[in-house]
């Protein structure tokens, strides 16, 4: 699960090192042609002690300062009249400073643009979104563009930042401790409620079940509310796991107002000293505002300690989109994203997480019950960057 | 809207075009980096939509247009035959030839295979034909009960057995009966196509039914993941026609376009709704000259057909020709566009609507608008409503009593009559129709169909 940026960076790297390379065996050669000048110049001084200051000192500074692009310098500065000897002496300087420049390297901008496309493609196939792409190109732009660094280091110097910057991003969300939050609600002898949304089909009924067996394993009794009146054979589905785990499942029929079974399941949870109420919403496109706007009132009603949006791990860009949406309309503490088992592209991980800067708690990784994997951004970066 | 987003940035890179007056290779390069950049943010793999546009680039500055054709139009219909053919010509007719014709549904966990199930039998009951619904998801949780519910809101007989944990069993048994159908439909369950211990198990069950239609249920928002998936399930089952879901939402649908080039097959359906009826056969060319903003009018009109019968049509029509409508006409107008589906959708298809970028909430307005107009005529009487210009001020306050609404409704209903009626009249006339064509031609693009 999740190698693939590893396979990335390598490419990355070897590019922009071919890059660099290429522009280094032009710049050997520059190296030559400079030493073929600091000879000529120091044959020149020679000849200046005994020659008149000439009148074209300045003209010549700016030509050397084309040095870089036109290495045939050496039978100009040949055929050239002489110069003063200060002038002289300062272009020397000049030279030394661009022979350390071409030994240690740098990347232009044009350059830079080159080699990042590669990346950026990589980054795209495997999920990532523009917006985190973008994020991650500045931060490389600023930290390879136009500084110098030691040949060979290319490669060290990307995998750093991209690191940095994932594990930025993924470490800016508060974190949440589920554990910590339960218990202290049950010091308290209050009921903790747990309200779960997403779009259809992204897994949030088995999450819920994997959800409620980690609780139990925890000693946290929980009760489910069968809010999902909309899908055939939700209920069912939600009792079939209810039975499985020894759990209640507060249902009505199908049908009936969500926000009224959630009410209902908070007051038995309360009646009966359970810990713990996990709300099961019907599955929801977030284009549509009166489905929305119902998930607003089951909020409004039920007033859930933590709203934990869940997503599919292989999404594509409209992970970022329903996202920020669910964020907007009805506000998400948390993020679980499921089927991470299904592919090792992690980029929706990074993107859901850049796109509401809210915490992943879990990631779904099977069909069982303990398959429920506690997110770790440390963990999550290494694999992905090896 | 369907790939809202992937048609905007389209639109955008589009747009350019329309506004240039001259078409140079500058302009195409930037068109087709656009283009591409469009394509890899609506999840289309990365490979696919270089090749799609450089195949635009090739075309662009290689072929010369026809006289007919400016070289604007001509740029816009490579686009358009381009984004054609990586979806398929042909319609996403779904042809049974066999009695009765089995179709096996698969695909991924929560792609929606048993809604789909439920759409494809009411989809071929509309069409006259028998089908049945066969449950072989032996492994979620409640499966049984979610197609036996469905299959009781969609009328059609359905076929099962709950806790049995071996599909070959359940063929077995009902093997006798689904001869009595023309179409019985498997929803299988959703896999993980890299999973050998599931794939193997969908494997004996193709072999077992004998499908004549294998068909992918695949996610519109299903990122870049769709092509490995795609070809697994393509080498285990033989997919032969794929549904998109989801669509509804702002999904982007290229990865799952993306799974149509990985198996060569062709997207059949695609879903944009949660309900039983929410389900369009798949028509490449109408599908992109949405997604590019140019309008959709055979969708169009073939819901307005569905909306409003031909008899109703003929009346109407002959009514706005003469510029004599009365209330009653339109209140059936407002019925029939109700049937027709969300405003926003409709607009779409309208060639010329699409680009004219409506904001979503004026829309969501005239729908509410709509909705209290009805409201509004539901407090007439039968004369009223065919004389609209008796009502005045006493008139007004009873009807407003009535409907429950201010009077200041009932006012904006007679004001919107009366422009509608003025415009009526311009339509009913062909010389000013004319004028009015002249005036909306300019801006709109040629349908390149």
């Amino acid at each position: 699960m999740f190698g693939f940026l590893k396979k990335a960076i390598d490419g990355f790297a070897k590019k922009a090192e071919a890059e660099v390379s290429k522009e280094e065996t032009k710049e050997n050669k520059v190296v030559e042609k400079l030493e073929a000048v600091r000879k000529e110049l120091k044959q020149a001084e020679k000849i200046i002690e005994h020659t008149d200051i000439s009148e074209k000192a300045e003209q010549k500074s700016g030509f050397l300062g084309k040095l870089f692009s036109k290495p045939d310098v050496s039978a100009e500065i040949r055929s050239a009249p002489l110069k003063e000897v200060k002038k002289i002496e300062e272009k020397v300087g000049f030279l030394e400073q661009v022979t350390k420049a071409i030994t240690e390297t740098k990347i232009s901008d044009v350059h830079f643009e080159r080699i990042f496309s590669a990346l950026e493609e990589e980054l795209c196939a495997n999920n990532v979104s523009l917006e985190v792409i973008r994020r991650i190109k500045e931060k490389l732009r600023k930290d390879l563009v136009d500084i110098s660094f030691k040949r060979g280091h290319v490669a060290d110097i990307i995998k750093d930042d991209l690191r940095d910057e994932i594990y930025s991003i993924l470490t800016s969300p508060a974190k949440i401790n589920i554990n910590n939050l339960i218990s202290e609600s049950k010091q308290k002898g209050k009921t903790f409620t747990i309200m779960f949304v997403g779009a259809n089909g992204h897994g949030k009924t088995t999450t819920i079940a994997k959800f409620a067996h980690l609780l139990k394993q925890n000693g946290t009794s929980c009760v489910f509310a069968a809010s999902d009146t909309f899908r055939a054979a939700s209920i069912e589905q939600l009792e079939v796991h209810g039975n499985k785990l020894g759990i209640r499942v507060i249902k009505q029929q199908y049908g009936a107002d969500p926000a009224a079974v959630a009410f209902d399941a908070i007051r038995h949870a309360s009646a009966n000293r359970v810990d713990c109420v996990l709300i099961d919403t019907a599955g929801r496109q977030h284009t549509n505002a009166n489905l929305m706007d119902e998930l607003k009132k089951i909020k409004r009603v039920a007033k859930p300690d933590l709203t934990i949006f869940i997503g599919e791990s292989i999404a594509g860009n409209d992970v970022v989109e329903q996202i920020s949406d669910y964020n907007k309309a009805i506000g998400i503490d948390a993020i679980i994203l499921t089927k991470a088992d299904v592919d090792d592209k992690g980029g929706a991980v990074i993107s859901a997480v850049h796109s509401v800067n809210k915490p992943i708690l879990f990631l779904g990784v099977g069909q069982e019950y303990k398959d429920l994997m506690e997110f770790n951004a440390g963990d999550f970066v290494k694999k992905i960057l090896g | 809207m369907v790939l809202e987003k992937l048609s905007d940035s389209l639109k955008t890179a589009l747009q350019r075009v329309f506004r240039a007056s001259l078409i140079d290779p500058k302009l195409i390069d930037t068109l087709v980096s656009e283009i591409r950049k469009a394509l890899i943010s609506a999840d289309v793999n990365t490979e696919l939509a270089s090749k799609i546009a450089e195949s635009i680039r090739k075309r662009a500055l290689s072929e010369k247009s026809a006289k007919t054709l400016t070289a604007r139009e001509h740029t816009i219909n490579i686009v358009f035959e381009e984004l054609t053919k990586f979806l398929g010509a042909d319609i996403g007719k779904l042809e049974t030839k066999t009695k009765p014709s089995r179709i096996l549904l698969v695909g991924l966990y929560g792609s929606g295979k048993t809604t789909t199930a439920g759409k494809l039998a009411k989809y071929f009951k509309k069409q006259g034909q028998k089908p049945a619904l066969v449950q072989l998801d032996v492994w979620r949780p409640a499966a049984h009960e979610q197609l036996m519910q469905i299959a009781e809101k969609v009328k059609v007989p359905f076929y099962g057995i709950k806790d049995e944990k071996d599909p070959l069993k359940i063929i077995k048994k009902f093997e006798p009966d689904f001869e009595r159908f023309d179409v019985v439909i498997f929803d299988s369950s959703g896999r993980d196509a890299l999973n050998k211990e599931l794939i193997s198990e969908i494997k004996n069950v193709r072999d077992s039914i004998k499908p004549e239609h294998v068909l992918l249920v695949i996610s519109g928002d299903i990122g870049q993941a769709a092509r490995k998936q795609a070809e697994a399930f393509h080498e285990a089952a033989g997919v032969n026609g794929v549904i998109v879901t989801k669509l509804d939402g702002t999904a982007k649908g290229g990865g799952a376009l993306t799974a149509c080039a990985a198996t060569s097959a062709k997207v059949k359906f695609i879903g944009h709704g949660e309900h039983i009826e929410d389900l369009e056969e798949f028509k490449p060319k109408n599908f992109v000259s949405r997604l590019l903003g140019m309008g959709d009018l055979e969708t169009l009109l073939e819901k307005a057909k569905d909306a409003i019968s031909e008899e109703q049509a003929e009346k109407l029509g002959k009514k706005i020709m003469k510029g004599d409508v009365s209330l009653t006409d339109l209140y059936e107008q407002l019925e029939a566009m109700k049937k027709m589906g969300p405003l926003s959708q409709i607009m779409n298809m309208i060639p010329g609507m699409g680009q004219a970028s409506i904001p979503k909430e004026l829309l969501g307005v005239q729908e509410e608008k709509m909705k209290v107009w009805k409201f509004v005529m539901d407090s007439m009487t039968p004369h009223e409503k065919d004389n609209p210009d008796v009502i005045s001020g006493r008139r007004i306050e009873r009807i407003a009593k009535g409907a429950g609404r201010p009077e200041q409704d009932v006012r904006d209903l007679l004001k919107q009559y009366t422009q509608m009626k003025k415009v009526m009249k311009v339509m009913g006339n062909p010389k000013q129709m004319k004028k009015l064509q002249k005036m909306l031609g300019g801006k709109l693009p040629q349908m390149p169909m």
